[in-house]
């Protein structure tokens, strides 16, 4: 490619344009007949549009060359220069198409389930920003402006989650989820100033994702910065992207809209840490420790973020831990170097997982109620969002020919070529990432089975609950009413007939995902051997040319990894995908078997008791979800709000004893003194004395407190001076 | 000594008097129009400098305007006049400091510069700062022009009536008197101060 | 020419703003203070600019003089209306009496 072509150079108009519509619709939604929905349905559809156009020219131009065009901004001179700038290529073509069609689909969607909330205006508002952070995110050509995208993501995601804020609930899910994704932040931030650092010297453009994967590759960062630059970025991508331990935030974020769900799950928010990464993928690939870490990291949420779903009752929760589980394969796939397939597992998912977050809102939306032991029989009611979201199912459990099975297949694949390479963590990839499968049929079978087989439970029975025979502690807490219900169906929810099928304009964008979660999987199977493919697309020169060095470090040291260089593996791109007939039989097996044991448990409606509740320890560990709320509360909120007063006291009183016995300790004089004085104060009552100290000194410091500002500002200069003075004298 | 040293230090010496003259004196009027002086002295330096662009944007804006600004200020606030009225009691500590500051700073300068001297005065071109603002400078330059409608839009506000009778001139006299029944909001300790000023005023 | 005359002139309108500042009681003349000290810190730009890097087209200095000129002027401008509403709401712009923001 010499030139890029004028839609290349237009791709800005991408983030733009949710841009421009949120601000719109923020100045004068509410006066417009669909109250600005028009204008976010419409941006994001005009986006669509470039974008598709987009991937179309990206995707049929084998190997294209990536596309940089930045403002530039020197504000300290020579040498360090901040950009606003954009990258195109197949990875950010890509992450375009899905982000802007999820959007438009779920902004479709909305119109119809956010129909008469109070503040609609805000909500499209708000979904446009967040579609734009996103995407600025996903266009951002340096480090710096992607971490500004990715605040505004973690903004924007709080206040939809808290979109109910009048519930103390949901703004606690929506402080929960900003403040765990911040911790991450902090990660991020300094990785990121790791690596321009790193960079600072090299070029003037220290925070530019181009440069910086060359510097990485032509081996110009020392091993110390590329470690603990990814390691420290890889951090923000594990509170982002529901890693665990940092997972916490995601199944709480479920307070928010179901539409809303369905963005963050599948385009918008957690699939920035997997982007990020596979962005910087040439960088991370230059150390086996990073790349262990991230794989190990992976495993452990693959498998037990899917575990979680085992015993969860709200359909939202169930489909929230299978996103922490499919975020865990595709980080599991980056730690393992299936590139391909992780970016290929995020296409995939984004679409059969907001088909199936959109299917569960159509689902909520009939019922009134998110738990799937108030659902059953559905499939008479609601024969639309019945076959849709049975793709959906199907393709998050990885059915063969579903989009699901060739992005899944592809990761077990690299684990396994990893495991060729010498590398443990390629088993246990692709052994791990079996059982979850297993795990993953499981228990979407049995939310299957129990929404939509068997005798309809009733909308009449959904003001019961708690009172149920098979109530337990699970249930209660995972009971809510939903807020998605209208205000004007809620009052009146025990009395409502018989479900019915939602509305055009929620089935139609079922429909279209439904369709594309087949279809999207074709292009990165091993029916697209030729060029143009996924791999094809999505990679750019420097991916595909790019080896392992470690692998040679390691065969040259003779540490056990016999794998060479020169071996084919050792690339990053695994070649076309071709058919693994072992893993398709292994997968029908895993399959057959997990849906005959959901059939077993739940094929007859819901059981008395819920198997998934009798499983003794592993039950009790599992709704307990393996005590990470329970401690962050005990060990984190609780000493940060109720304790950290009583412990600044208690710090500032040891500081002030510790000083006085210093003191105490030069002379013996001195210290009897202070030892009485001490002394006295302790049989005076401890506590009292420290309360008078406090007042006397108070009652004398608050004086300077004068409330005039003269007296402050002579102050200041005085300090400034003797700063200046201080200076002096050191220098 | 060159002969530009010396109309600096002509030029220089009328505004360091003037400056001194604006914080001391004892008529607010004066005050101002001693600033007034000052200003014009700055945009002088300027000259001195060879920066006549800036010296006339100095002359416009600051002569021009702003004290003007502050003599409409002085005018509608009725301010009285006299050592004790204009002066607080910080005046010891006021002097404290900026003396202080004034020798440090001035020692600073010397030690670090005390022997530069250079032959050609000169700066850019009018026609540079005016390529330079709208090429290199031009979005801090749309930025600064934004924080000033902001300005003038915020003046507006703070000082339209709560009422919001809009368009109409505040009759400020009113509450100058102490007694006006209708003075709300003004604790007691202030109406009895407000008395002794109204004397003064009076 | 020397570069230390217009420094010093510049340090010492400074701290007579700095004086004015912190002695004056009526809060225009504070305001106007403040405004030498505005002025002190532009002489020094343009002494820099003009004096040091006399061929430099790219005038960083003369901009953020210009700049300064400009702020200054939105300065004045709230800072006046603030006066007038202090005046309104307390009939005196003693800075010394506003003092309800204190222990």
């Amino acid at each position: 490619m010499t030139e890029p072509s004028l839609l290349i150079q237009s791709a800005w108009l991408i983030p733009a344009l949710p841009l421009a519509s949120a601000a719109a619709i923020a100045a004068f939604g509410r006066r417009l007949p669909w109250h600005g929905a028009e204008i976010g349905i419409g941006a994001i559809l005009t986006s669509l549009l470039i974008a598709i156009a987009i991937a179309w020219e990206t995707f049929t131009t084998v190997d294209p060359a990536p596309y940089e065009a930045a403002y530039a901004w020197s504000p300290l001179g020579g040498g360090f220069v901040l950009e606003l700038g954009m990258l195109i290529d197949g990875l950010t073509a890509m992450m375009f198409l899905l982000v802007t069609l999820v959007s438009s689909m779920v902004q479709i969607y909305s119109r119809e389930y956010m129909h008469g909330e109070k503040r609609f205006t805000y909500y499209y508002a708000m979904l446009s920003l967040f579609t734009f952070s996103m995407l600025f995110l996903v266009i951002a050509n340096n480090t710096l402006q992607a971490v500004v995208g990715w605040e505004l993501v973690g903004l924007c995601s709080f206040l939809l989650i808290g979109f109910y804020w009048e519930d103390k609930s949901n703004q606690d899910a929506a402080n929960k989820a900003f403040l765990t994704t911040k911790f991450g932040d902090v990660g991020l931030i300094v990785g990121v100033i790791v690596l321009s650092a790193g960079m600072f010297g090299l070029t003037d453009t220290p925070f530019n994702f181009l440069q910086t994967i060359d510097a990485a590759v032509a081996g110009e960062l020392s091993t110390a910065t590329i470690v603990l630059g990814m390691l420290l970025i890889f951090v923000g991508c594990i509170s982002k992207s529901g890693q665990m331990p940092l997972h916490v935030w995601l199944p709480d974020a479920m307070a928010g809209p179901t539409p809303v769900s369905a963005l963050i799950h599948a385009a918008t928010m957690v699939t920035a840490g997997v982007f990020l990464l596979a962005r910087l993928f040439p960088v991370l690939a230059q150390s086996a420790t990073v790349m262990a870490v991230i794989a190990v990291v992976g495993v452990i949420t693959l498998f037990f973020g899917g575990l979680l779903a085992l015993v969860q009752d709200d359909i939202k929760k169930i489909l929230a831990y299978s996103t922490i589980s499919q975020l865990g394969y595709m980080v599991a796939a980056i730690g393992v170097g299936g590139y391909t397939a992780s970016v290929f597992h995020l296409f995939t998912h984004g679409f059969f997982k907001a088909l199936l977050f959109l299917g569960a809102g159509s689902l909520i939306h009939a019922v009134h109620s998110n738990n799937i032991s108030d659902m059953g029989g559905l499939r008479r009611f609601m024969p639309h969002t019945f076959w849709t979201f049975t793709i959906g199912s199907l393709a998050l459990a990885g059915f063969p020919l579903t989009a699901g099975f060739f992005s899944k297949d592809e990761i077990l694949v690299a684990g396994d070529l990893w495991a060729v390479n010498g590398f443990a963590t390629g088993t246990a990839v692709y052994w791990v990432g079996l059982a979850a499968a297993f795990v993953t049929t499981f228990y979407m079978a049995r939310a299957w089975f129990l929404i939509f087989m068997g005798e309809h439970r009733g909308a009449g029975h959904a003001d019961a609950h708690g009172h149920d025979a098979h109530d337990d502690d699970a249930r209660t807490r995972t009971t809510r009413t939903t807020h998605d219900a209208h205000d004007d169906h809620a009052d009146h929810g025990a009395h409502h007939a018989d479900p019915h099928e939602s509305g055009r304009q929620i089935t139609v964008p079922l429909m279209i995902l439904a369709v594309l979660s087949i279809a999207v999987g074709l292009i990165g199977s091993p029916f697209a051997q030729e060029k143009p493919n996924f791999e094809s697309w999505t990679s750019t020169t420097v991916i595909a040319e790019t080896t392992y060095p470690f692998l040679a470090e390691y065969a040259a040291a003779g540490t056990g990894i016999a794998a060479a260089a020169a071996e084919p593996s050792a690339k990053i791109l695994h070649g076309p995908p071709t058919w693994h007939l072992d893993l398709l039989l292994i997968v029908l097996v895993v399959f057959s078997s997990a849906v005959a044991l959901a059939w077993r448990f739940y094929g007859r409606g819901l059981p008395a008791q819920d198997p998934m509740m009798r499983m003794g320890g592993l039950t009790r560990v599992l709704v307990a979800k393996y005590g990470f709320d329970s401690f962050g509360y005990r060990f984190i909120v609780v000493p940060v709000r109720d304790r950290m007063s009583a412990w600044a006291t208690r710090i500032s009183n040891d500081v002030i004893d510790g000083a006085v016995a210093g003191i105490g300790t030069t002379t013996m004089r001195l210290a009897r003194t202070t030892y009485t004085v001490v002394d006295q104060r302790i049989i005076d009552g401890g506590v009292n004395g420290a309360a008078f100290s406090a007042a006397w000194w108070s009652a004398r410091l608050r004086r300077i407190q004068s409330g005039d500002v003269q007296r402050y500002a002579g102050a200041l200069v005085a300090g400034v001076i003797l700063l200046v003075l201080a200076f002096v004298a050191v220098r | 000594m060159t002969g530009l040293d010396l109309i600096f230090a002509v030029v220089g010496l009328i505004t360091a008097a003037a400056a001194i003259k604006t914080v001391t004196s004892t008529n607010l009027v004066h005050a101002a129009l001693f600033l007034a002086v000052t200003l014009a002295g700055i945009a002088g330096v300027f000259l001195v400098l060879s920066a006549d662009f800036l010296a006339l944007v100095q002359l416009v804006v600051y002569v021009g305007a702003v004290a003007v600004l502050f003599l409409f200020g002085l005018m509608l606030t009725r301010a009285p006049i006299g050592r004790e009225a204009l002066d607080s009691d910080h005046r010891g500590l006021a002097l404290g400091v900026s003396g202080a500051l004034f020798v440090l700073l001035s020692g600073l300068i010397i030690a670090a510069f005390g022997d530069v001297r250079v032959d050609t005065v000169g700066g850019p071109r009018t026609a540079d700062i005016g390529l330079a603002l709208f090429r290199d400078w031009v979005l801090p330059f749309e930025v600064l022009s934004m924080l000033l409608l902001a300005a003038l839009v915020g003046a507006i506000v703070l000082s339209r009536r709560e009422d919001g009778e809009s368009g109409e001139v505040e009759d400020v006299t009113r509450i100058l008197l102490a007694d006006d029944p209708d003075l709300d909001g003004v604790d007691d300790a202030d109406a009895s101060a407000d008395g002794a000023a109204g004397e003064v005023r009076a | 020419m020397s570069l230390v005359g217009p420094l010093l002139l510049a340090t010492l309108l400074f701290s007579v703003g700095v004086y004015g500042l912190i002695a004056r009681r009526n809060a225009v003349l504070v305001l106007i203070s403040v405004e030498l000290m505005l002025n002190a810190v532009n002489i020094n730009l343009v002494a820099f600019q003009n004096l040091l890097f006399p061929t430099d087209v790219s005038a960083s200095g003369h901009m953020f003089a210009l700049f300064i000129i400009g702020v200054a002027a939105a300065e004045v401008g709230v800072g006046l209306a603030i006066v007038f509403n202090l005046f309104r709401n307390r009939a005196s712009v003693d800075v010394d009496r506003v003092d309800a923001m204190r222990w």
